[in-house]
């Protein structure tokens, strides 16, 4: 299933494909209740409409993916997110025509992704303390430009690319989630920028040392992270026809959720787009069914919180599983290489 | 110079130069607004900063050993509709046993956290994000989207919110406002006195090295977990007592202005150094600038979180970058300034033999 | 001195198996109170293990450990600790927000309830001045040099009572000023009874500062000597199980065109005015001692540290290297010595640990990498460097240290560089390996490539090289050429020359 031809982590490989094996068995028995809850749960509209209502969660995963996998993190996507929908809609209310509104959000997402990735990659903060700050800070800028006001009143057409359907069922954002998800399969099982994603993320040092431009390779994901979150805070406010100061807010919880639970390391240098799409399926569905059987959006996102503490200590205590199993079993290798550490330089 | 060096480190010159920056912002306004130092701007700053500071002691025990508590808003939030909607269907409740409520609640809820960081070796920020998530869904569960009001409350609480320690003219001291003060004391004389205390900063300067040398890490770093949860329970009650009115979105977003007061005031981010009194000059220093801003410019309170954030950022950046230059020049000035080093000693020593 | 006096710690039959590896077989050891015991063994001998089990990481699988003559127990390092055994290492175990004094007590199960801050500077300060070493006690220890790092480790031991200390390799790290106050604080110690197992790769340390000599080899106890009766060849004899004049030597090769041409290089507190050319066909060794600074000079040449001073031409060209990414582009590659923290990435394959300095050349006219030119590319390595893996898929975290030391040197080659700088390539590897790496350092050079061999193994040094640049201390010592050079030249001008006198003795 995971074509990783070029092998990388082939221990933990075996240890992702019973990860994903899990999440996949996980995953039909949900959706097998859910079928069972109701009889139109697996049509076409209703699983559309299912990811109609995480797509942008689930199109800013895709970046976090990148983000992750690189031994970083971006705890301010949320905050971008609303920040751009609130941009859009404080410049649509000071009378800028849409086109325009749109291509000044589009750039201020660029801004703040060079000024995140200024901060880590230039001055070599750490990313978590940084994208804390921006996760505030953000978010605040968002309120200051519509304070408690909630904000509507788009042009038609906005709002019809945000709720109708484009082509056959799939409205705009579910086509540009496929198109940045075949982009993002590309890149990072594909191409040189994806191996020195998880080389970096395995070992920055080793990277440097090996003539990859580890900042450049940084700054590109907070840049690409943030203009990503930008958008689907445009395709945020096109859905929902109203942008208030608390749009988008905690949504990083979800997100961060999707990767994490899809197999990638929290610690950066392994995981798989397979993985995370697995995982947003499991997701998507889990909250759909919760939704069925009348769980509130609250609870739901308790049990998201709970799902995310699972998917890394699972992980953890697979690995003592493993190491107490190789310690019993052959432990020549690993020891003797043990040894060379004691010794060496 | 020298002794001047020996005495002050740079942490102390960081603390120092937000005392300052504290009293110049406070000699700025007082300028620009009319009826500045009054009782009622000092009222409304203490009472904030009490709350926060409860909070941020709690907050500094588990940055010290390098890791974060996301959750404490939430455990606020928690603790605080708790301890309402107990003492509302029990007036006769003794004060004690519902600040005992609180505290235990707290307490269970840093536990789990703890645990999971600790033992479980799951990273903090993933933990505490969860659990801000779960604490919060388990608050509106329990609620039924009901809210605690001050109408059900006992007299006694809401008289505790306003009872005055002492009072200098128009000047009132809060009795809340002296528990912080005497938190941030003790919890400062912990780390400063108490193995436990210099623990928690071995733990976060090196944590490979705290545990060569054989210290409890996981319990020390679950403890800090509870005692943070403990005190963010009792920031609750006192979040209940003065607001009377709780929701379930009480207190949401709290774990932002502590993690600002603590990092504002100096605590290192990777852990390992800080200090209490610092964290409660962050919280002063953040509630000053923000209530005077909203007064001055006649900005409105959103501007909060765009300021919180900004802060933090100048924060970590200052101590990335000029504290740790500092530290070098200390460093240095320490080992090559001082007439005999030890190198310099045994290589003497050598050349005579 | 050591005479009629009781062990007070003995090792006794000793045994310790992990899985298929024998690392230790029935070792027996006696540590004196008042005596340095000096415990030599090519990496793999089992010094590591035997370490361990002194300080409670590891248990024996059989023998006992006894402490005056009564077995005991050692569970971990706190029990180690209480029974006053200690170690220190050569990255010393500091905590660098912490004081000095802080750092030497905190390890005291018996603080009481509130620490004394000021009883506790005066007794560090107190412990520190019987050791000779003064420093600040209220000071962070952030910023202290090595040396000071690992006077406080000592203090540290001294104010725990320790009777036994282990050295691990203190002096790797250290310059030459450094060892002589290591040295003396040992002696220090020694003269206070205390035990001390001393660890080095330096036979010169070993005999300046030892009174008796164990060699380990695979795991079993070789040889036991009085200082008195030992020399350096039987010592090395004993750990290697051949003859020191075993060593492969390179063969003459036509001296091609001039490569590359360093003049006055510099940076600043680190090393100044080195100057040397680099010919195509030759193998320039860079000898000296640890903290000589020869790693910062092929750092500075690959563009990871940037020289401040000096001019470098490449093939008659004046070149600026300010990356790595950039001396890649020109054509020189580093073979770092640090295989582990930065030279692979071990849980990623072979195959992508050699493509990855040259990945755009494996880049299909779309930007994707073309997995099958990458894969034929590292399978042509394997079978060329004889690595011995079943896939070039395997992850190198796999291989043992000979065959990932082969995977980086294919990681470099691949890159095809005119210009190779091989930091310690022979380190930790085992002895065939060894003779592998060599006979290909040879290969190389006879095509017409240019070699800088760094390294601290003087008799490989000098088998190997055309010419050899000695430094010390950030400075050119000299540079002979293969006729002139013999072991007591280089390690004089290695030392300097005011103790080149010990260091050939």
């Amino acid at each position: 299933m995971t074509r990783n031809t070029f092998g990388s982590l082939s221990a933990s490989l075996e240890r992702l494909k019973s990860w994903e094996g899990l999440l996949l068995a996980i995953l039909v028995v949900v959706v097998a209740n859910n079928a069972i809850q109701s009889p139109v749960y697996l049509s076409v509209e209703n699983q559309v409409n299912l990811f109609q209502l995480f797509i942008e969660r689930i199109i800013v995963a895709l970046a976090m993916t990148f983000i992750i996998i690189n031994g970083e993190i971006d705890l301010s996507v949320a905050s971008v997110m609303g920040l751009a929908s609130c941009l859009l809609a404080f410049l649509h209310e000071q009378g800028t025509p849409m086109p325009a509104a749109i291509a000044v959000t589009l750039i201020v997402g660029v801004i703040v992704g060079v000024f995140n990735g200024f901060w880590i990659s230039v001055v070599g903060l750490p990313s978590l303390a940084v994208t804390l700050a921006g996760l505030i800070g953000y978010r605040g800028v968002a309120r200051i430009l519509i304070e408690d006001r909630s904000i509507g009143n788009f042009p038609e057409w906005f709002n019809r690319l945000g709720q109708q359907p484009l082509l056959g069922p799939f409205p705009l954002a579910s086509l540009i989630f496929l198109a940045l998800l075949i982009i993002a399969v590309v890149i990072l099982q594909y191409s040189a920028f994806g191996r020195y994603v998880y080389v970096i993320g395995n070992n920055r040092e080793v990277a440097r040392y090996s003539g990859v431009r580890v900042r450049r390779v940084k700054m590109i994901l907070f840049v690409a992270s943030s203009v990503v979150a930008t958008l689907a805070g445009l395709l945020l406010a096109a859905r929902l026809g109203a942008v208030r100061g608390s749009t988008a807010e905690g949504f990083e919880l979800d997100i961060i959720t999707m990767v994490l639970l899809g197999g990638v390391s929290i610690f950066g240098g392994s995981g798989t787009l397979v993985g995370v799409g697995l995982s947003i399926l499991l997701v998507l569905n889990l909250r759909n069914g919760m939704s069925l059987v009348n769980i509130t959006s609250n609870t739901q996102t308790g049990v998201i919180g709970v799902l995310l503490i699972l998917s890394v200590l699972i992980p953890n205590w697979g690995q003592d599983a493993q190491s107490l199993w190789n310690r019993r079993r052959r432990v020549g290798p690993a020891q003797t290489t043990g040894e060379g550490v004691g010794h060496g330089s | 110079m020298e002794t001047i060096k020996r005495y002050l480190r740079p942490e102390q010159i960081r603390e120092l130069s937000l005392v300052f920056l504290i009293v110049v912002t406070l000699i700025f306004f007082g300028t620009q607004i009319e009826g500045y130092y009054s009782g009622r701007t000092f009222n409304r700053i203490t009472t904030t900063v009490a709350i926060i500071a409860v909070v941020a002691v709690g907050e500094t025990l588990v940055i010290l050993t390098r890791n974060y508590d996301l959750s404490v808003g939430s455990i606020v939030g928690f603790t605080a509709y708790f301890a309402g909607t107990q003492l509302a269907n029990n007036n006769e409740m003794a004060p004690l046993a519902a600040i005992l409520l609180a505290v235990g609640m707290g307490a269970i809820m840093g536990l789990i956290n703890g645990v999971l960081v600790a033992y479980g070796r799951v990273p903090s920020i993933i933990v505490t994000l969860g659990t801000l998530a779960i604490f919060r869904a388990l608050l509106v569960n329990y609620s039924g989207a009901k809210t605690v009001t001050t109408d059900s409350l006992p007299q006694w609480l809401l008289d505790l919110a306003r009872a005055n320690l002492f009072q200098v003219g128009e000047f009132d001291f809060r009795l809340m406002v002296g528990v912080a003060l005497a938190l941030v004391v003790i919890f400062q004389l912990v780390i400063t006195y108490l193995p436990f205390g210099r623990r928690l900063y071995a733990i976060g300067s090196n944590p490979e090295a705290a545990r060569t040398a054989g210290f409890p890490t996981q319990r020390i770093v679950m403890t800090a977990y509870v005692l943070c949860g403990m005190l963010s329970g009792l920031a609750g009650f006192m979040f209940l007592a003065r607001f009377g009115n709780i929701t379930v979105v009480a207190a949401q977003g709290m774990e932002l202005s502590a993690i600002a007061a603590v990092v504002v005031g100096g605590v290192n981010v990777f852990g390992g150094s800080g200090t209490m009194i610092g964290a409660l000059l962050g919280a002063l220093m953040i509630n000053t600038l923000e209530q005077s801003l909203i007064r001055w410019l006649q900005i409105s309170e959103f501007w909060r979180d765009a300021l919180l954030g900004l802060l933090i950022l100048l924060a970590v950046a200052t101590d990335a970058v000029i504290i740790n230059r500092l530290r070098n020049l200390w460093a240095r000035s320490g080992l090559q300034a001082r007439p005999t080093s030890g190198a310099q000693a045994v290589e003497e020593a050598g050349h005579d033999a | 001195m050591t005479d009629s006096k009781k062990p007070v710690l003995e090792i006794r039959n000793i045994a310790k198996r992990f899985d298929t590896t024998q690392a230790l077989d029935d070792v027996s050891l006696d540590m004196f109170p008042g005596e340095i015991h000096a415990l030599l063994g090519e990496n793999g001998a089992g010094k590591s293990t035997l370490i361990k089990i002194m300080t409670g990481v590891h248990q024996p699988d059989q023998g006992e450990i006894a402490l005056d003559g009564r077995p005991i127990r050692i569970g971990n390092a706190v029990e180690a600790q209480a029974h006053g055994i200690a170690a220190i290492y050569q990255e010393p175990m500091i905590f660098p927000d912490l004081s000095v004094a802080e750092n030497i007590f905190i390890s005291h199960r018996d603080q009481g309830v509130v620490l004394r801050w000021g009883k506790m500077f005066r007794d560090a300060e107190a412990i520190l001045a019987q050791l000779g070493v003064h420093l600040d006690v209220r000071q962070p220890a952030r910023g202290l040099t090595l040396a000071a790092q690992q006077a406080v480790e000592i203090a540290k031991a001294i104010s725990l009572k320790v009777r036994v200390l282990i050295m691990d390799e203190p002096t790797a790290s250290l310059s030459v000023h450094e060892v002589t106050q290591l040295f003396k604080l040992a002696a220090t110690l020694r003269e206070q009874g205390v035990a001390i197992l001393f660890i080095s790769h330096r036979m010169e340390e070993v005999f300046e500062i030892a009174d008796r000599i164990t060699v380990l080899r695979d795991g079993k106890k070789i040889s036991s000597t009085p200082r008195a009766g030992a020399t350096a060849e039987g010592a090395i004899r004993d750990m290697v199980g051949r003859k020191v004049e075993d060593f492969f030597a390179k063969s003459q090769v036509r001296r091609g065109d001039l490569l590359l041409s360093a003049r006055g290089l510099g940076k600043e507190g680190v090393f100044s005015d080195v100057s040397f050319d680099v010919y195509r066909g030759e193998v320039l060794g860079f000898a000296g001692l640890v903290g000589s600074r020869r790693t910062d000079v092929g750092l500075a040449l690959f563009g990871v540290e940037r020289a401040d001073a000096g001019e470098i031409t490449l093939d008659g060209r004046p070149v600026k290297l300010h990356s790595p990414d950039h001396a890649l582009q020109v054509g020189i590659a580093y073979a770092t010595e640090d295989r582990r923290a930065l030279g692979l990435t071990m849980p990623m394959s072979i195959t992508a640990n050699i493509s990855l300095p040259m990945l755009r050349e494996y880049l299909s006219r779309l930007g994707l990498i073309k997995r099958a030119v990458e894969e034929t590319a590292a399978e042509s390595f394997r079978e060329r460097l004889a690595i011995r893996a079943p896939s070039v898929r395997v992850e190198v975290a796999r291989l043992s240290g000979g065959n990932q030391q082969k995977v980086m040197l294919s990681k470099w080659l691949n890159a095809r560089p005119h210009l190779l700088i091989l930091d310690e390539p022979t380190r930790g590897i085992d002895v065939s390996a060894k003779a592998e790496v060599h006979h290909m350092i040879n290969d190389l050079a006879a095509r017409g490539l240019g070699i800088i061999l760094i390294s601290s193994d003087l008799p490989e040094i000098l088998a190997m090289s055309d010419r050899i640049l000695v430094m010390r201390e950030g400075r050119q010592m000299g540079i002979f050429t293969r006729a002139e050079a013999t072991q007591e030249i280089i390690l004089s001008a290695a030392m300097g020359q005011n103790s080149g006198a010990r260091g050939s003795q």
